[in-house]
């Protein structure tokens, strides 16, 4: 398992990220960036589906919580009606996850790949001699030169600097896709997962190699302008607190959740406007059904 | 099942990220070092994965006597500085504890021990009868010294050192080589090549050849450290250089087995493998054997007009070669990094005897007489006969 591994992932990362940084004159921090760039490109459908998927998933939590508000005493019932809403509005719930999934061997590998490739014991150097391809371009890269700007890319960073900006990126792409919830429990669970992960993630870049926090920074900032061009502007960055709340006691086919509200942002969705149009026709229902009442 | 907020699925996505981060850092195991075995008046010496100082008596060893038997002793190094709070699973070790590459050398009634800390090291000469370090310090009444003194600390070291004419000369991760006063462990001079060096420096003929990941190969004067010429090469030299008829012999990370000219550095040929040349080259005969990471020794011929070597044989193992091969009464001895023995004839290569350790061999073999000892992954010295291909005793370097 581990062979195959090695073969079929770690190897072509590692001696493509050491060709890189052979062709950018030894910078391996470079190489990182550029890399990381070159992936988060390659990733690019995968990350606009999951974005897409998110998208619409949020857009269908209004009425999640009606449902579940409506069906309290019968799970059964609540399950059938949830699995119906999402077979309507053409959501795989769990869809956002595969994106994810398939993104994650790779982000493993990758840090693998920068921590083999710096070789900063003679064990790992060893390792490295190992996976390396018999390319001359990659023979002669080895070892590489560790230092990036004020960095030693296998060790942690010494100044908070690194840690900082790991932390901010990773708020700003999270904060560009949290809408903001109804239930203020909710709320207050989705404020603490906002800070908690960035917190989390400057945490540990005081305490992880350089090189792969570098990574993170990079691959957060891909994240933001992907986010940005695909999710259609800052999102909820720019959203005043309580902007997509709906008002008590208004039904909730009428509040609009706040990327939907934006005209542009909304035709640059098709899975938006099918979940709104799926949305006005089962709303359209219950209505009939209050007047009948 | 379905109604999952997202940003709890994403925590628990993450989560499970870091967890398997943590999981693929810390699968290395914490000790680290690839101490070969030091043979001296019956007594091996040994640097242990765990940052101790074994002296063992391979008799009581092989009689099963509990240890310390007659001539053993254990020393543990003196850590030095704090351990640094913050260090990531997989970066320089966070402990301050000494680890040992450097296979110990011994002259007299002192061992030398080089050691590797993180960035930091350290060369210590110990009382080979009865270490009589106290409270961290060398006791001076018993010869002992430690370079540099008090915290101070020179770049960790790799590679083992070199003794010639009563000088230590020690290469370290700082770029530089130190020639240190065997006897009292004064610096003599000091020569900065620049770069990293990981391998061992070698003497010959009043002249101390030295190679660093700068891709340089640097001879200086043993004596003085005045440089006499430097050469570079397309790639970085893997293997620590022998030094031998008038040549010297090292392999590089382009997977090239090199043969130059001792006395200006002029490649005289060069030879293609399939990996990199790790283990120090043995030279016997007007042969050369050079162990190589594609799993294959190679016997080559030192004087030849063909400028891309000329293979005499080659012996192919079932796995990479790391440690150089050695030469034994019988034959020339193998270790692959499997921890397989292949006792070879010397004339054609072919197989005499091979035996198994049952753990991995990356550090330096030592052979006396028939014997061959080897210190494997699994922290033990392995005592193995190479005339009847055999394990004879076992020892674990874990002492409590």
């Amino acid at each position: 398992m581990a062979e195959l591994w090695n073969m079929l992932i770690l190897e072509p990362i590692l001696n493509s990220l050491i060709s890189l940084c052979s062709m950018l004159g030894g910078n391996f921090g470079l190489a990182i960036i550029v890399f990381t760039v070159v992936v988060r490109i390659a990733l690019l459908p995968l990350t606009i589906r999951q974005t897409r998927s998110t998208k619409a998933m949020q857009e269908l939590q209004p009425r999640l919580q009606e449902l579940q508000k409506r069906y309290a005493k019968d799970q059964q019932k609540l399950q059938q009606e949830m699995v119906k809403l999402y077979r309507e509005a053409g959501i795989n719930p769990l869809g956002c996850l595969w994106p994810l999934l398939i993104q994650l061997p790779i982000w493993i590998a990758l840090y693998q790949s920068i921590m083999q490739a710096l070789a900063a014991t003679p064990e790992n150097l060893l390792n490295l001699a190992q996976h390396l391809y018999s390319w001359d371009l990659v023979a002669r890269a080895v070892p590489l030169n560790e230092r990036f700007l004020w960095l030693q890319l296998s060790k942690p960073d010494p100044n908070l600097i690194l840690a900082l900006l790991v932390g901010a990126t990773m708020w700003v792409q999270q904060k560009m896709v949290t809408p903001p919830a109804a239930d203020p429990r909710q709320q207050s669970m989705n404020n603490m997962t906002l800070m908690m992960m960035p917190l989390m993630f400057a945490l540990f870049t005081l305490s992880f190699p350089s090189g792969l926090a570098l990574y993170w920074v990079v691959s957060n900032v891909v994240g933001i302008v992907i986010q940005y061009f695909v999710g259609g502007g800052w999102g909820y960055l720019r959203k005043p607190p309580g902007a997509g709340k709906p008002a008590p006691g208004r039904d909730v086919s009428d509040a609009k959740a706040p990327s939907v509200a934006s005209g542009k942002e909304a035709s640059k969705s098709k899975t938006i406007a099918k979940t709104a149009e799926v949305k006005k026709g089962v709303f359209s229902e219950n209505e009939r059904a209050r007047s009948q009442r | 099942m379905f109604d999952l907020p997202k940003r709890p699925i994403l925590s628990v996505l993450l989560t499970l990220a870091l967890v398997a981060l943590r999981a693929i850092g810390c699968a290395s195991p914490e000790w680290q070092g690839w101490s070969g075995v030091a043979s001296y008046e019956g007594i091996l010496f040994v640097g242990s994965m765990d940052g101790k100082l074994l002296a063992i008596n391979p008799s009581a060893r092989s009689n099963d006597l509990p240890f310390p038997s007659a001539g053993e002793w254990v020393f543990r190094f003196p850590a030095f500085g704090l351990a640094r709070p913050v260090c990531g699973p997989a970066c320089a070790p966070t402990s301050p504890m000494a680890n040992i590459y450097a296979t110990p050398l011994i002259q007299d009634d002192l061992v030398y021990v080089a050691t590797y800390s993180g960035e930091n090291g350290r060369v210590l000469a110990i009382n080979r009868i009865a270490p009589g370090y106290a409270e961290g310090a060398p006791m001076r009444s018993k010869g002992e010294w430690v370079y540099p003194g008090g915290l101070d600390s020179i770049g960790a070291v790799v590679g083992s050192p070199a003794l010639y004419d009563n000088m230590l000369f020690v290469g370290s991760s700082d770029g530089k080589v130190y020639a240190l006063d065997a006897t009292y462990g004064e610096k003599q001079w000091v020569f900065d090549t620049g770069a990293k060096i990981w391998t061992s420096p070698t003497v010959g003929n009043s002249v101390l050849y030295v190679s660093n990941y700068g891709r340089k190969l640097y001879a200086v004067s043993a004596r003085d450290g005045r440089l006499l010429w430097q050469k570079e090469f397309p790639a970085s030299i893997a293997s620590s250089p022998t030094v031998s008829d008038g040549k010297l012999f090292f392999g590089t990370f382009d997977h090239y087995f090199y043969a130059v000219n001792a006395s200006d550095g002029e490649v005289e040929w060069k030879f293609r493998g399939g990996g990199w040349f790790w283990g120090t080259p043995l030279v016997k005969d007007g042969i050369v054997y050079a162990g190589c990471l594609d799993g294959k020794l190679y016997a080559l011929k030192v004087d030849t007009n063909m400028k891309e070597g000329e293979k005499v044989w080659e012996f192919t193992a079932d796995a990479p070669i790391v440690a150089g091969p050695v030469l034994a009464n019988s034959g020339i001895v193998v270790a692959s990094k499997s921890g397989k023995i292949s006792v070879l004839k010397l004339d054609d290569g072919s197989l005499l005897k091979a035996t198994s350790v049952g753990a991995q061999v990356i550090a330096p073999l030592c052979p006396v007489g028939n014997m061959v000892y080897v210190h494997a992954r699994d922290r033990c010295v392995y005592c193995v006969d190479a005339e009847r291909g055999e394990v004879v005793w076992k020892f674990s370097t874990v002492i409590k």
